[in-house]
């Protein structure tokens, strides 16, 4: 990241000019309330409300949006618009204004560095909410100056005892910084687990840890009086103090088994608190972080790891892609859209009983049964335990086997050979480029035909920018293009990679916080941000609530010869 | 240059943004934008939130009206406003929910998976007769331009609904936000009863 593109990012910098700019100094996190007291439970009803739309009853919110369209609390609720940390958004060429503790209970009024904007149209100056103002504009959208709010504001219907609740959870709601901030610094960590390799460690750290540097030697050189460079870039900043704010990243190393990583995390984010996780690397799952990261409220962005926690639900960790994961999708996707499966036809799966074969096999199944189809059978392969002609052929020769995925590593290429003479020829046999590592390039001659390759990384040595579309770039996106424009030869690169793609998105997260120091705002504006090219997946792309930013992975076939290509069977999503 | 001098500089380019952006904190006066157009769809496949493909033109080549909208799954304001008119519709329409065939499809078709897309409806609670379209970037994309609806980023997409009325094929093109009565009076327009 050059400094100069540190500073430039036009869309956060329209919206900053929209959005109040408080000057909020900062404090420390409101103290929790242990689960289970009265306190603790009328915040759960309160977030339940806000998140869900579910009343303490267990119905719906019940709302009116557009003047006279009835809408269910279930299909949309405060969240889906003014957003997790309650800061608001601009969709649509919809402005949704803050409602968070700190921004409801004090004058809004359009500020520019600290400078009242009066000459436009909005946002409404309004006073202070108090509680009675507050719950009648969220009853009847009559605002406290005499007007009315927008009709895509629902009008909700609650009882007193609901409001209640709900102003109450608004007061809490983003009312004091998250830990890790303070009047001159942002604090992260980075989690590292000690297996990792010096080579692979150093690929995840330089990065990070360049671009940290380059900030605050950005920012250093701005504290001197009259610097003109702090002129500007307070200037272009959306919040003035970032231009001087310091970065600080502490290495958590995790050592031991991960059973006892839980325990190192809680100790180093007992004494070190930090607003967020950045990168990070492991060869393991990633569940014991994740579990940390969920449990602690703490946003983890772009951990590499190839073995992170599928859910639909978590929230806390942002990840490059699905891993294993994501291939054995794509191999259930391709086969059940290929279409090809004869009636009635069986799959089993050979797996590996590690975490990468596991991934892989549960990726398929569940896409698999998702798609309408019957339960895959499954052959675990044990610790120790190759694969062999005879596991092959028991394999396929049970009944109706059609297909046959190996979801092993390098190790089970020389017996695949065996597929060709061995009993039953399968159809179609599928195989993980990853996971076969470089030996993807050694699979027998005569198995290539009927091998089908799940290939989770682009083809194109050069990536596309779509998020311009076909507008004509200018020369610092041109740069930026070129920096992801490299061809990726072992799993350091890969990790380098990554690593620059998250020191750009953080780049955009901190202007698009807007001095908003809320560990949800943070995941809340990176939902926001338009897709990002990566020379790793062609394309990450981002969205409210969306956690895996890759979101392909291509079937491939390998064509003959001793310097075989990857011929693309499948597009990079299938759907 | 003067630290003033480049606020009113912003504050003049701010000026030029305004038209763009309505205030959710302020009255509406607003009404919607509607014009009349022709368009010619394009040969791709979608699938839709079965995993079935399907053939945009035939799927548009009906004699029921038609009604398309823009969405994600993940969206948060425009597309479910969008989509509780459209569940608000099929509502009104009870028995004869299937006298109007309505369209959503996805601009963002990575993350829109049949999955996605199934529980996204049921969310609304959608009846029969109500289809999620997603398919390849590119499909998509010529679906977008099509209907002169490209956006090269989901998250700065805008209210557009398009009914096609089954006598001349013709769309009714409404940019922005409608209420029930008024999407109630567009649909009449075109038979739906």
């Amino acid at each position: 990241m050059t400094s100069r593109g540190m500073w430039r990012h036009g869309r956060s910098f329209v919206i900053s000019l929209l959005v109040l700019i408080a000057a909020v100094g900062p404090q420390v996190c409101p103290a929790q309330n242990s689960a289970g007291s009265p306190a603790a439970e009328k915040i759960r009803l309160g977030e339940q409300m806000y998140r869900e739309g579910i009343l303490p009853s267990g119905e719906p919110l019940r709302a009116y949006v557009k003047g006279d369209i009835p809408v269910p609390g279930t299909a949309f609720s405060c969240v889906s618009c003014h957003l997790r940390s309650g800061l608001g958004s601009v969709e649509g060429g919809v402005f949704t204004p803050p409602t968070n503790g700190d921004k409801l209970f004090q004058p809004f009024q359009l500020l520019f560095k600290g400078l009242e904007q009066k000459y436009f149209p909005l946002p409404p100056r309004r006073p202070a909410y108090t509680d009675a103002t507050l719950a009648e504009v969220i009853r009847s959208g009559a605002t406290p100056t005499g007007g009315t709010l927008n009709d895509v504001m629902p009008r909700y219907l609650l009882e007193d005892e609901d409001m209640a609740l709900l102003l109450s959870y608004l007061k809490g709601l983003s009312s004091h910084y998250s830990p890790g901030v303070s009047a001159t610094t942002l604090h992260f960590a980075t989690v590292i687990t000690d297996e990792v390799s010096p080579e692979e460690r150093t690929a995840m750290l330089a990065p990070l840890e360049q671009y940290i540097a380059i900030k605050n030697n950005q920012a250093r050189a701005y504290r001197a009086p009259g610097n003109k460079s702090r002129q500007m870039a307070e200037n272009m900043l959306v919040s003035k103090e970032l231009a001087t704010r310091t970065l600080t990243l502490s290495r958590w190393i995790l050592k031991g088994s991960p059973e006892t990583w839980r325990k190192q995390l809680e100790e180093y984010n007992r004494k070190d608190p930090v607003f967020a996780l950045l990168g990070g690397v492991s060869s393991g799952e990633w569940k014991p972080i994740h579990d940390f990261s969920e449990a602690n409220r703490i946003p983890c962005l772009f951990p590499i790891t190839n073995l992170p926690v599928i859910s639909e639900t978590d929230w806390y960790t942002l990840y490059p892609s699905k891993g294993y994961y994501q291939e054995g999708e794509a191999a259930a996707r391709y086969l059940h859209t290929d279409g090809v499966l004869p009636q009635g036809a069986a799959v089993v799966q050979i797996v590996r009983d590690s975490p990468e074969g596991r991934a892989l096999a549960a990726g398929f199944r569940q896409t698999w049964l998702d798609s309408g189809n019957g339960a895959p059978l499954t052959v675990l392969l044990k610790a120790g335990q190759t694969v062999t002609k005879e596991i092959l052929r028991k394999a396929t020769g049970k009944k109706n086997v059609a297909v046959v995925m190996v979801w092993d590593g390098p190790e089970c290429v020389p017996a695949l050979q065996s597929l060709v003479t061995a009993g039953k020829r399968p159809l179609s046999l599928f195989v993980s480029a990853r996971y076969l590592g470089e030996k993807l390039w050694t699979l027998p001659e005569q198995i290539r035909p009927f091998t089908y390759i799940s290939y989770p990384y682009t083809f194109a040595l050069s990536v596309t920018y779509s998020a311009m579309g076909n507008a004509k770039l200018q020369e610092d996106q041109r740069q930026a293009l070129g920096q992801a424009d490299v061809t990726i030869k072992n799993h350091a690169q890969e990790i380098a990679s990554l690593d620059t793609t998250l020191t750009q998105i953080v780049t955009m997260a901190l202007m698009d916080l807007r001095g908003n120091y809320y560990r949800d705002n943070f995941f809340d504006v990176i939902g926001m941000i338009a897709d990002q090219p990566s020379s790793v997946f062609g394309r990450l792309s981002f969205g409210p609530g969306q956690r895996y930013a890759s979101k392909g992975c291509y079937i491939v076939q390998l064509t003959k010869g001793p310097r075989p290509e990857l011929v693309k069977k499948s597009g990079w999503v299938i759907h | 240059m003067p630290k003033n001098t480049l606020i009113s500089l912003f504050a003049f380019f701010l000026l030029g943004l305004m038209p763009a952006l309505e205030p959710a904190g302020a009255a509406d006066a607003k009404k919607y934008q509607r014009t009349i157009e022709a368009y010619a769809i394009p040969d791709v496949v979608l699938v839709n939130q079965n995993g079935t493909k399907v053939r945009l033109r035939e799927v548009l080549k009906s004699d029921k009206p038609i009604i398309v909208d823009f969405i994600f799954g993940t969206c948060t304001t425009i597309c479910p406003i969008l989509s509780v008119g459209y569940a608000n519709l099929q509502q009104k329409l009870g028995a004869n929910s299937r006298s109007v065939h309505l369209v959503s499809i996805s601009i963002d078709p990575e993350n829109d998976t049949p999955k996605v897309m199934r529980d996204y409806l049921k969310r609304y609670r959608a009846k029969p007769g109500w289809d999620f379209l997603t398919g390849s970037r590119s499909d998509i994309d010529k679906v977008m331009y099509a209907f002169n609806a490209y956006i090269p980023n989901k998250m700065s997409h805008y209210p557009l609904t398009l009914i096609r009325s089954p006598r001349d094929g013709k769309w009714i093109r409404i940019f922005g936000l409608l209420s029930s009565s008024e999407f109630m009076n567009e649909c009449q327009k075109v038979g739906i009863r």
